[in-house]
């Protein structure tokens, strides 16, 4: 993960977990900056399909990238049950479109394993693998989601 | 050190302000006002600059402007006449003090000798009086009583500064033997108990003076009353300190004292400490143990402290702490009442017609510097207010007024002081124009030198204010619009009085509000545009075609198109490059446009409308695909409904729209911007841009809403920019709706062309 400090000690980190139809993700909770409903967002023009657009946050313009569309699996048609997560990518906030927040995991850093090779867009986009109470959580990689957004790119 | 950058930051922008009041008062003195308020400014200015520039040791400029101030002196005093060779000088040496300013805040250096010319003119002005023949830098002529207040229940722990006094006595005894020649200065300091309670050290100060020169500080412990009286938190301990230093003024010592002015008593003299080393280290071998201090106190005669230095007593805190043992047995003695005497501030008020006018402005207006940043951050916070509430307003509809009559009322209430609340704000960033018309006069005279022409240049309007931003974009505008006018403009002399007109040539700067706009205008009496020029060279670069036929006006605006951008191609005067399209580039990045217009034989005039802020855009709010888009109001020339528009096409089979004889290149943005409409064609709107240079762009949108003001926020700052959008803005609604950059659409559009 990006960001190296966990409110759950040194050995385990907390994870907010949310889910894109059947699988679920989990980025560091630190990460996290609200959580809000989706409530629709202006379209960007000449940028990949995975970019929702921008809504406004508090008079501050935030991209809402569709994680589903991202993973390559087809554009979500949110209503107003889908959830944005807002989330600090260095300097930045963008904005995660995703069908559900789930949970709150804490989990063992040691439980943490590679991403398995073979499946590329998986080995790009997530940072590992966690194994939740019998569950399979992919750790987004942000820096990696919110890179090549642009048509051209 | 970082304290010294904040303070070299302040005295480079309180230089900047002094150099426009030298050149506001020199505009009054050559149009013959002498009198003496205007003497007495610019002596006040020039001798501020030299205070702080020898604080810093910026050398040259201290030594050109003591010249120059010496010289101001004698017009003060009428030993030199003001003659109209001699306001050309100070003129000229004004110019110089600026460069020597600028080159020192850059850390540049001026080549040797500038300014010795004028230098040695000083000189030669002002040596007809022996007097001041060879007066050293650092002389001034300040009329110093020395005195000496003791405060009569001053709370502070004064015992707690004797160590620290000792202290520093110790580093002066270790000092090296002083230079012979070093100028003297006798600094007497009493703090007052305020000075303590606003958590100041002595210490600290005094370590501050040291940094000026060699110093030796003495604790006045003379006001150290008899124990039973001794109050712990009294302040009794003051500090005489003779200072040697090639380089200290008065100004750079009051400096040191500057953070505690008011809150003590200060008496910079100059001149030969009244103890020398000599008579110091006797008196520490004289010096009278506590007890005979107290014998001495209980005396019915008060001591002369004022009047005579040398008694005041230099005490060990080891002595101190001894002598006072005997002193708890000793009876409370018998005090004479503290000794009081007319208040040094007084005194030091007086000195401050020859101190830096720094002081004065700060006694005068009432006034804060604050970071810029910080305002920036009310203006966004205001903007988003202002959106909110109309929002707010937008959402209340009729039934909901019958219903909530009181709510109602608040809500036009909030209104009101929203409004109220963001033209205060923006008159926060507002600055006169004069911070940059201020600029022009030195360069008109550069100008008329280099050209050999005659120019005047006439300001108006100067005090119009307008938003910071925008004056700080308007330097290179306004030096290229003069340029041009005095280059080309203004004829010379002879060709001027051929022409039947005065022999020197003027050139008017103006400065206006018109509603929501500023008009600024650089007119001129010369012999206008040469359009027949003007047209023949646009059409030998291809700019505009053979067949076309341009109005006179036409013609005047082409003088702003990125082909004409050297002077060399209209003009055989001078091959200074005038880019004319740079002005007009770059009034339009702050949202403005320029008008031009010629009458041949009389003068030019160019006028720059701009908005009054650049935190607020006027737009026109259109509809593209279900989304909402603005575009710039200052870059619609007009909009046209589809139906009646004169669309063809051209044999390539790229789309073309005929306005009024001219072939606009047509973006759909829809198509542009890959989204799909439902809007049928006849239905739609073209909007008629124009971008920079001139060149048109008609932009076809599904829909006009209207038009309103947005606030402008970054892409950037949480994305990326995106080619053909200049930014976004939040909507009363709360969306966002994204700003078109009409540059930028015809730049994607060549590029597209070209890629094809």
């Amino acid at each position: 993960m990006s960001s190296g400090a966990s409110v759950a000690g040194a050995n385990s980190m907390q994870l907010i977990a949310f889910s894109i139809g059947e699988q679920t993700y989990g980025v560091e909770i630190t990460t996290v900056r609200e959580i809000r409903a989706w409530n629709g967002a202006t379209p960007l023009p000449n940028t990949r399909e995975f970019v929702r657009g921008v809504i406004n946050l508090r008079g501050t313009i935030v991209p809402i990238f569709d994680l589903r569309a991202r993973f390559g699996e087809g554009v979500t048609s949110p209503t107003k049950n889908h959830v944005v997560v807002v989330m600090s990518v260095g300097e930045k906030w963008v904005g995660i479109l995703v069908d559900a927040v789930s949970d709150i995991l804490t989990v063992a850093k040691t439980d943490i394993h590679n991403v398995p090779e073979g499946n590329s867009i998986d080995t790009e986009l997530l940072n590992g693998i966690v194994t939740h109470e019998s569950r399979m959580v992919g750790l987004i990689d942000l820096h990696a989601v919110v890179s090549g957004a642009k048509m051209d790119s | 050190m970082s304290d010294l950058d904040d303070f070299k930051a302040t005295y480079f922008d309180e230089c900047s302000e002094l150099l426009l009041e030298l050149e506001e008062q020199f505009a009054a003195i050559e149009e013959g006002d002498h009198s003496s308020n205007r003497l007495n400014a610019v002596f006040r200015a020039i001798h501020s600059i030299k205070g702080g520039g020898g604080a810093f040791g910026f050398s040259g400029l201290v030594g050109f402007a003591h010249a120059y101030e010496t010289l101001l002196d004698h017009v003060r005093d009428g030993r030199v006449e003001l003659s109209e060779p001699v306001v050309a000088l100070c003129i000229r040496a004004n110019d110089i003090v600026a460069d020597f300013v600028a080159a020192a805040k850059d850390g540049a250096e001026l080549e040797a000798g500038y300014g010795a010319e004028e230098k040695l003119q000083f000189d030669t002005l002002t040596s007809g009086d022996p007097d001041m023949v060879g007066e050293p830098m650092e002389e001034f002529d300040i009329d110093f009583v020395p005195v000496m207040v003791t405060i009569a229940g001053a709370e502070d722990d004064a015992m707690a500064e004797a160590p620290l006094s000792l202290a520093i006595l110790d580093d002066a005894f270790e000092a090296p033997p002083l230079a012979p020649e070093a100028g003297h200065w006798t600094i007497r300091f009493t703090p007052h108990s305020e000075l303590y309670a606003r958590a100041n050290d002595p210490l600290l100060l005094l370590r501050e003076l040291g940094t000026l020169g060699d110093i030796k500080v003495r604790a006045v412990l003379d006001e150290i009353p008899a124990l039973a009286d001794f109050e712990p938190f009294g302040v009794y301990c003051s500090w005489e300190i003779a200072l040697r230093s090639d380089t200290a003024t008065e100004a750079t010592i009051a400096e040191v004292f500057e953070f505690v002015e008011g809150n003590c008593d200060l008496t910079i003299t100059r001149g030969e400490a009244p103890v020398a080393e000599a008579a110091l280290d006797a008196e520490i071998e004289a010096m009278p143990s506590f007890a005979q201090l107290m014998a001495d106190e209980a005396q019915p005669e008060p001591l002369a402290v004022a009047e005579d230095a040398s008694s005041a007593q230099l005490i060990s805190f080891e002595a101190l702490a001894e002598s006072m043992k005997p002193a708890l047995k000793a009876a409370p003695p018998v005090l004479p009442p503290p000794l009081k005497q007319a208040a040094p501030a007084e005194e030091f008020d007086g000195e401050n017609d020859r101190r830096s006018g720094v002081e004065d402005r700060r006694n005068g207006v009432q006034s804060i510097r604050v970071d810029l940043d910080k305002i920036d951050r009310v203006v966004n916070m205001v903007g988003e207010l202002v959106i909110t509430q109309s929002m707010l307003t937008q959402q209340m509809d009729e039934t909901l007024r019958a219903r909530y009559q009181e709510l109602v009322r608040g809500l036009e209430v909030l209104a009101q002081t929203t409004r109220g609340l963001q033209d205060s704000v923006m008159s926060i960033r507002a600055q006169p124009v004069k911070t940059v018309f201020s600029r022009m006069p030195r360069l008109v005279r550069e100008l008329a030198s280099k050209t050999g022409k005659k120019i005047r240049l006439e300001t108006i309007g100067e005090n119009t204010e307008i938003d910071k931003t925008i004056i700080e974009q308007l330097s290179d505008p306004l030096t290229h619009m003069i340029r041009n006018s005095a280059d080309h403009g203004i004829e010379s002399p002879e060709k001027r009085l051929a022409a039947g007109k005065s022999e020197s040539g003027a050139i008017r700067l103006s400065a206006e509000q018109a509603g929501g706009n500023i008009l600024i205008a650089v007119e001129d009496d010369g012999g206008g545009i040469n359009r027949e020029r003007v047209l023949q060279v646009a059409r030998d670069r291809g700019v505009v075609g053979p067949e076309q036929a341009l109005s006179d006006e036409q013609i005047d605006q082409l003088i702003f198109a990125p082909g004409f951008s050297t002077a060399s191609e209209i003009s055989d005067i001078s091959g200074r490059g005038v880019g004319m399209d740079v002005v007009l580039s770059n009034i339009k990045k702050i949202g403005g446009s320029v008008h031009v217009k010629s009458w041949t034989g009389r003068g030019t005039r160019m006028t720059l409308r701009l908005p009054l802020t650049l935190a607020v855009l006027d737009v026109m709010l259109v509809k593209v695909a279900g989304s909402p888009y603005v575009i710039p109001l200052s870059s619609i020339v007009e909009t046209i409904q589809c139906a009646r528009a004169n669309f063809s096409r051209m044999p390539t089979g790229a789309q073309v729209l005929q306005v009024r004889g001219e072939y606009v290149q047509v973006v759909d943005l829809a198509s542009r911007f890959e989204m799909t409409t439902e809007v049928e064609r006849d239905n739609r709107f073209v909007v008629l841009c124009e971008a920079e240079g001139g060149v048109k762009v008609a932009v076809i949108v599904d829909d006009i809403i209207g038009q309103q003001q947005v606030v402008i926020k970054s892409l950037e700052e949480n994305f990326q920019s995106i080619e053909g959008i200049a930014g976004g803005t939040i909507l009363g609604d709360g969306n966002v709706a994204l700003i078109v950059d009409v540059q930028g659409l015809k730049s994607t559009t060549t590029a597209h062309k070209s890629a094809a």
